[in-house]
């Protein structure tokens, strides 16, 4: 995921036409997924997500590394790491794409603004588009807390699950997203 | 009838054994860093500096195949509390764009700890982003 880290650097040392205030980034994002069946519940946190939102364009990015979901049960995370994600050949997912109903001038307001996201989602390898509401909260200080929930089913990012367990997991993985960005 | 009887009990023994075993490996806990094997030793700026020349290479070797524990020394550039149980603890690479983020349970963060001082720090490796990512780390406490 060189292109977030590309994306950071070119909006780090980007002319002065576009304002420093309309670039956002976080590095402790925390993205939650939850599964739940009549067999088991399954969850996993995630406390170190990164993004950056450039609120002049609406161009948004965010990536998290596998490894980095956590969960209660080690049996869990082993089998979401090597039998599921298969996080050695593909340790990152990712999403890039555009937020809109949100202006530069509304990153100066404090305030609620329900925006929409469009972009594609990059998991286990296997892009998809995905669109989505989200909830942008302007606080006083200038930092901008960022709130969606989506669903995501494993098998249209080619996530293979064994008929033996498949009763044990959702057809419809919940993905709660909660990013508080500061200004660049 | 003795036979039988001796069969069926250690039928139930393994049962119960297998059974039990089952049981406390589905409910496993995540094992605790402090007392996992260390398998890579390395200062920070040496850390990144592996990640940004070849992060396929660093996967293999400080991510792993399965977790691993990697122990870390440098300076800390600074403690990020983040209010939600976590502290961030970033160690300086001399790359002012990209440090190595230790994320710690805000009781695993020796209360000393400062901006400059210099500490060791055993995480599980979980590769790049802008930084490259420990969790779950734990403090060295030099004796």
């Amino acid at each position: 995921m060189k292109t977030l880290g590309h994306l950071i650097i070119a909006l780090a040392i980007a002319p002065a036409t576009l304002s420093a205030q309309e670039r956002f980034a976080t590095r402790n994002g925390h993205i939650n997924f939850f599964s739940s069946t009549s067999v088991e519940n399954i969850e996993a946190d995630n406390n170190k997500v990164t993004s950056v939102f450039d609120a002049s364009t609406g161009a948004v990015e965010f990536a998290a590394l596998i490894k980095a979901f956590e969960f209660e049960k080690a049996l869990m995370q082993e089998h979401f790491n090597e039998n599921y994600m298969e996080s050695n050949t593909h340790p990152k997912a990712n999403f890039k794409g555009k937020v809109s109903g949100f202006s530069a001038a509304d990153a100066g307001k404090a305030g609620s603004y329900s925006v929409d996201v469009a972009g594609d989602l990059t998991i286990h390898g296997v892009t998809k588009p995905l669109t989505t509401k989200a909830t942008f909260v302007v606080n006083a200080d200038g930092t901008i807390k960022a709130t969606s929930d989506f669903s995501v089913r494993p098998e249209d990012h080619g996530i293979t699950i064994p008929g033996v367990v498949r009763k044990n997991i959702a057809e419809q993985i919940k993905v709660t997203v909660d990013l508080t960005y500061a200004r660049m | 009838m003795k036979r039988k009887q001796l069969i069926a009990i250690i039928a139930v023994l393994l049962l119960t054994v297998g059974a039990t075993y089952g049981y406390l490996e589905f409910n496993r806990g995540v094992a605790g860093t402090a007392s996992m094997p260390v398998q890579e030793k390395v200062t920070a700026g040496a850390l990144l500096a592996d990640f940004q020349a070849d992060e396929a290479a660093a996967n293999q070797r400080y991510v792993g195949t399965t977790e691993q524990v990697v122990e870390v020394s440098g300076t800390i550039r600074a403690m990020e509390p983040l209010g939600t149980g976590i502290t961030n603890v970033v160690l300086e690479t001399g790359d002012d764009l990209a440090g190595i983020v230790c994320e710690f349970p805000d009781k695993e963060v020796p209360a000393h700890w400062r901006a400059g001082a210099d500490v060791t720090i055993k995480g599980i490796c979980t590769g790049l982003l802008m930084d490259v990512v420990l969790v779950r780390c734990v403090a060295v406490v030099n004796k």
